[in-house]
């Protein structure tokens, strides 16, 4: 039982003093409060019954160190209980996104962002909270229920029965109502996103709906899911507010219920005392709520364990990628570029572990030094998964993939990267301001480097108007700047770290196709001899380049430059009588006619 | 009118919060508590005060009985007759407490659920109503998140803080009455450590407070942040930074890790120090009662219900406490969602607005400025006519203002300066809704909603049918693959259409369209990822939407527009040519250098761009 959650709680080991010391005060805390409720029969029975005002004022003063005993006791514990469930959600944050950030490609693929957020966030939480209430009460309630019956038992065995129903009435109460609020809160919190799903969806797609004038329909749907959550929300919010009085109602029921007894016995004198009496009220008023605490606490700690398997899971996750050992790095400097695929096949991998249908089917190429190369293609026809073998995203399920002759495999991924440059589709920028996002790839830059790398990717103007220029600030995920813009940044990243083979996958596709023109022209002055490689749609993005690669199903069907291809490829001309043809001619007509 | 009648509705709905009355200001507090017992609500709101009122005579009535049983057993001459009787009242007095709060806390939970759910769907129909600007302003992803944590917060405020609060308020003024009435010394020595509780709650909640405020805070950072390289993990694995995410996550998890101890560390030290007060409050009663029963004051029952109530005193006072900290942070959470509340549209029907009637669909732009932020123009002197049954083509760099030209047609944003006339109606005089209705768009980001296919088909026209639906796809070229998908036209689409295609996304939107049928239509040509052929299908089925409409289309390609009968060129909002395409080509202007520029030099026949002033941004 609670197997992940021990896991996590086994980092306590590495602070064993503060584990014990709270352990020890939570103890000492039990005591205490026992001792004290010990101390009322005395004080009733010297002072009030037998009119000792001595005995009650010196037994007054114990009660008093002993209450004192058992606050600090406690604050020292919580200090504890709070330093253990704050470090234990700071030690699965910071170890499981350092593991994230130890993942491959691959292992994004088997676990979705949404995901790992809950276990990074939530999880966390959960089991931060599983923490604090097993130090704080791991070892306080029990010891509590058990100190406390032993007292019972000791000093008024007669009246250990009473004991007995109120602890089985406060569980049985307990049990009626918490696993209740559970469901219900799960209930609510399920359709509680699926409203702020609703939400969501509607800002999102405002405009269509006042495009279709459909505001009202939307308004129905937001109410109809809003008045959906009611139902359990309120099964949580009566039972939760109701759990104090309950307690609090039951508590002064089992004194009654002792006053009855005990008084019996003490009104046919049985030899207990009003004071026994007294104390036995203070015994039960005790028990409750450590009780009723456990009954709440238990499903935390169940929950605790299940979010604590989940974050497991998350860091158990190895790295597809690794540097092979003794790989040896290689100076940028003297990289030249000369890229070569022998018969490469690539299959993504599913989460079972099996192989999907392969991406890439024996592909052979050779990409010269210095070569501008297009890889043109629809969606799915394999060019992303072609581009990404080369950084080495993901390796190869056949053949193999050399740079300058060396197997990418036998190149540290860190060097690899700094020599391969890649500037995605996705064109994702970070919160701080544009010299961050620039020099993302290469801090160390000088500034000169930054701008060229500016005015080759067409970012140069838009930049110099901002009003803080280099130091604007960049929103998260670059959201406020446009498509266009972010992707010409994107590429402005990518060339700021001076690659030796720069890759641009579909990095153009928002430029309208003059822009495009401009920063394909501007690159290779900016570049100096390396390798490019364009990956698009459109085939104005790769009409002008040295070499062509037209994919289909994971395979080269056609390759030359643009002429040969029109030429050779059908599919090629189909591509490029439906993007391009035909328009030039006819103006061309005109011009002749007129 | 869809916007006034929501607007109305949730006025009268909500009288008591006096949404109609916005001169009356009522503290966010108070308007908040409208929601709850306010209106039809308040007969419920008495009914649950007094259902309370009556549980705390119970649970007041309890001390006092179980004293009197103590002062039965404990003095000379006590029968078991008279024990018997206060033990029966005693369960009495026990059963009422608890069934009273019982029907008490139900009343007040419905209350409050109710609260919730009459201020979110108000404050979503407010939000139906809003124009445009007001969501370019707010981006949906902060502005759902804040909305959803405000009423996260008011929530609390409602299911936990009014009920309790006014729970722990009856009882400390309950109890204080009956403990002054019994003894008032004993009241007063019972009473010493109050000020002490009161003044460690402040200091508790004055530290804990503001940190979980931070932590709140920290926290929505560090996951922003998370989200934020998750999603660019690409970027930061090929860029080989995973150190610096690593290091400035580890800083913020560190913040959080300070934060939350603070937060926590205080919060939990009320645990101690009411457990510590309480057993002070009752050694002072016990010992100083021991004293006045020596002394022949009161009795010994007397005391041992002065030890009760001081018992039951203490929870609620400390609850006090901590609630008006809750009651204050709601009303921060409150106020925002307020602010939406009482935003209003920007873009209003004339009073004297009338119903768009269509006339063959003639549009007359004249002399149109149009800017978003004040100052900075995006459209200038746009003036041009476009004839009924006309397809117009509309082309120029990114950002030269094409989506713009949209935004203003159908109103979506009003322009700055001149005069729109579709069919020789002034735009702004027309209702929007009889505008829209009219006026079909197809959006670039092939927004689809989660619902079945047919349920996002019928989206655009409520009173269509199923054959409606089926006629459209199959115009659209939808059909076919609609047909394939698991269950067909009852398949369910995931979040924004995630299960489909871009191809197929953009082809059930042009459906869509289809389905409402609009007598004009505006186009923004995807620059989706499609291969030819469903880029054709795309193409055949817009071609078949627009099929004698007048209409706008939006080119990235231009390609798509050639057959236009004429093309739009914009270059930095101003309209610099505007003439079928042939005639544009043969002028070698702006837009044949546009067209050439794709070729990259690569022409047929070798014809060059001429050099001209792209204007991009």
């Amino acid at each position: 039982m609670v197997k992940s959650f021990r896991r996590i709680f086994g980092l306590v080991r590495l602070h064993r003093f503060r584990f014990f010391l709270s352990q020890f005060m939570m103890f000492i805390a039990a005591l205490a409060t026992v001792g004290y409720a010990t101390l009322i029969a005395p004080l009733v029975n010297q002072g009030m019954v037998e009119g000792n005002a001595e005995a009650a004022l010196r037994i007054g003063i114990w009660m008093l160190l002993l209450g004192l005993v058992m606050g600090i006791c406690m604050a020292i514990a919580a200090s504890q209980a709070v330093f253990f469930s704050q470090g234990a959600g700071y030690v699965v944050r910071s170890f499981l996104y350092e593991k994230i950030q130890a993942y491959s490609f691959e292992n994004f693929d088997h676990l979705s962002t949404g995901n790992l957020m809950v276990r990074l966030n939530a999880d966390a939480v959960n089991v931060q909270n599983a923490t604090q209430y097993a130090i704080m009460l791991g070892s306080y309630a029990p010891f509590m229920l058990l100190a406390t019956i032993i007292l019972a038992v000791i000093n008024t065995p007669a009246l250990v029965w009473v004991l007995g129903v109120v602890v089985v009435a406060v569980l049985l109460l307990m049990w009626s109502l918490i696993p209740a609020v559970d469901r219900a809160y799960k209930e609510r919190q399920e359709r509680l996103d699926d409203l702020n799903q609703t939400l969501q969806e509607n800002l999102t797609g405002i405009s269509v709906v006042k495009a279709f004038v459909r505001e009202d329909y939307e308004i129905e749907k937001f109410n109809q899911r809003a008045e959906a959550i009611r139902v359990p929300a309120l099964a949580a919010a009566w039972r939760v507010a109701f759990l104090s009085p309950l307690l609090t109602g039951v508590g002064q029921m089992a004194i009654i219920l002792t006053i009855g007894v005990g008084g019996t016995q003490v009104l046919s004198g049985t030899g207990l005392t009003v004071g026994e009496v007294s104390a036995f009220t203070s015994y039960m008023s005790l028990i409750i709520a450590p009780l009723a605490l456990m009954a709440i606490v238990i499903p935390l700690i169940l929950r605790g364990d299940v979010s604590a398997s989940r974050i497991l899971e998350a860091y158990d996750a190895e790295p597809v990628i690794v540097d092979k050992e003794g790989a040896l790095t290689l100076d940028p400097e003297n990289i030249k570029g000369h890229i070569t695929f022998e018969n490469v096949s690539f299959a993504f991998r599913r989460t079972d572990g099996k192989l999907d249908p392969p991406a890439l089917k024996n592909i052979n190429l050779t990409i010269e030094p210095g070569q501008k190369v297009g890889f043109l293609g629809a969606t799915g026809a394999g060019k992303s998964a072609l581009i990404n073998l080369i950084p080495r995203f993901y390796d190869v399920t056949e053949g193999r993939i050399t740079i300058d002759g060396i197997d990418v495999r036998d190149i540290p991924q860190d060097n690899l990267r700094q020599i391969v440059g890649i500037a995605l589709q996705e064109a994702v920028l970070f919160q701080g301001d544009m010299r961050f996002n620039l020099k993302f790839g290469n801090p160390e830059v000088e500034d000169r480097v930054m701008f060229e790398a500016a005015k080759a990717s067409d970012s140069y103007g838009f930049i110099d108007n901002l009003p803080e220029k280099w130091e604007a600030p960049v929103a998260r995920r670059g959201y406020n700047f446009s498509g266009g813009q972010r992707q010409r940044l994107s590429i402005n990243r990518a060339l700021t770290t001076e690659p030796k083979i720069i890759v641009l996958d579909d990095s153009t596709s928002a430029l309208d196709a003059s822009t495009e023109g401009r920063v394909q022209e501007a690159i290779p002055g900016f570049m100096h001899g390396a390798t490019t490689i364009y990956v698009a749609q459109r085939i104005s993005a790769v009409i002008d380049l040295d070499h062509i690669y037209l994919l289909e199903n994971g395979k080269i069907i056609a390759q030359g430059n643009h002429e040969e291809l029109l030429q050779s490829s059908p599919l090629y001309q189909e591509i490029y009588e439906s993007q391009l043809g035909g328009g030039v001619t006819a103006g061309l007509d005109l011009e002749g006619v007129s | 009118m869809t916007i006034a009648v929501a607007n109305k509705t949730s006025g009268k709905k909500h009288a008591g919060a006096s949404i109609d009355q916005p001169d009356q200001a009522p503290s966010t507090l108070n308007r908040l508590l409208g929601y709850m017992i306010g209106g039809d609500q308040r007969s419920r709101f008495i009914l649950g005060v007094i259902t309370r009122v009556v549980a705390l005579l119970g649970l007041t009535a309890l001390p006092f009985i179980t004293g009197q049983a103590m002062n039965v057993i404990s003095e000379p001459g006590g029968s078991l007759d008279q024990l018997y009787r206060w033990v029966l009242y005693g369960f009495i007095a026990g059963v009422i407490y608890l069934l009273f709060s019982f029907f008490s806390d139900r009343l007040f939970a419905r209350m409050a659920t109710h609260g919730l759910l009459q201020l979110q769907t108000t404050l979503f129909s407010n939000l139906q109503t809003l124009s445009m600007g007001f969501f370019f302003k707010n981006p949906p992803g902060e502005l759902s998140s804040n909305i959803t944590n405000d009423a996260e917060v008011v929530s609390l405020f409602y299911t936990s803080a009014v009920g309790q609060l006014i729970r722990a308020v009856l009882q400390v003024i309950m109890i204080l009455i009956v403990m002054l009435v019994i003894n008032w010394k004993l009241t007063i020595v019972a009473l010493i450590t109050v000020p002490f509780l009161l003044l460690a709650i402040y200091v508790i909640t004055n530290i804990a407070s503001p940190a979980f405020a931070k932590l709140q805070e920290n926290l929505g950072e560090i996951s922003a942040f998370q989200e934020e390289t998750l999603a660019g993990r690409k970027v930061i694995i090929s860029k080989r930074r995973q150190e610096w995410a690593r290091e400035a996550h580890e800083g913020q998890a560190a913040d959080v890790y300070r934060v939350g101890r603070r937060a926590f560390f205080a919060s939990l030290m009320q645990f101690p120090l009411t457990q510590t007060l309480a057993i002070f409050q009752n050694v002072f009663v016990l010992v100083a009662g021991t004293f006045m029963v020596i002394g022949g004051e009161t009795t010994l029952g007397v005391v041992m219900s002065f030890s009760g109530y001081a018992a039951i005193l203490a929870s609620p006072l400390a609850q006090i406490a901590t609630l008006i900290t809750n009651a204050l942070n709601a009303a921060a959470g409150g106020e925002r969602v307020f602010k939406i509340i009482d935003e209003r549209p920007t873009i209003k029907d004339a009073p004297d607005a009338v119903e768009y009637e269509f006339k063959g669909g003639e549009i007359k732009c004249i002399d149109v400025d149009f800017s978003y932020v004040p100052g900075r123009k995006i459209l200038r002197h746009n003036t041009f006519d476009v004839q009924p049954g006309e397809k117009i083509g509309i082309c120029g760099p990114t950002g030269a203002g094409k989506s713009t030209l949209i935004n203003i047609l159908t109103r979506y944003y009003e322009i700055d300066s001149g005069t729109i006339l579709i069919d020789g109606q002034n735009l702004q005089k027309l209702t929007q809704e009889s505008l829209r209705k009219q006026i079909g768009v197809v959006l670039q980001e092939a927004f689809l909603f989660t619902d079945t296919v047919m349920n996002n088909l019928k989206y655009a026209n409520a009173d269509a049918t199923d054959e409606d639906c089926i006629e459209a796809a199959k115009k659209a070229n939808a059909h076919d693959f609609i047909l394939e998908l698991p269950q067909g036209y009852d398949t369910l689409l995931t979040e924004r259409g995630a299960n489909l295609s871009q191809g197929q996304r953009q082809m059930i939107t042009i459906a869509r369209a289809m389905v409402a049928d609009p007598r004009m239509l505006i186009l923004d040509e995807a620059t989706s990822n499609v291969d030819t052929r469903t880029e054709k299908l795309i193409q055949d089925g817009m071609r078949n939407l627009m099929e004698g409409k007048t209409s706008f289309s939006i080119a990235h390609r231009l390609a798509t527009i050639r057959d236009s009968a004429k093309i739009m060129v914009l270059n930095g909002g101003e309209i610099v040519e505007y003439a079928p395409h042939a005639e544009l080509m043969a002028n070698q202007g702006f837009y044949y250098a546009l067209y050439m520029s794709q070729f990259k030099g690569k022409a047929p026949g070798g014809a060059q761009a001429a050099d001209v002033d792209f204007i991009s941004t």
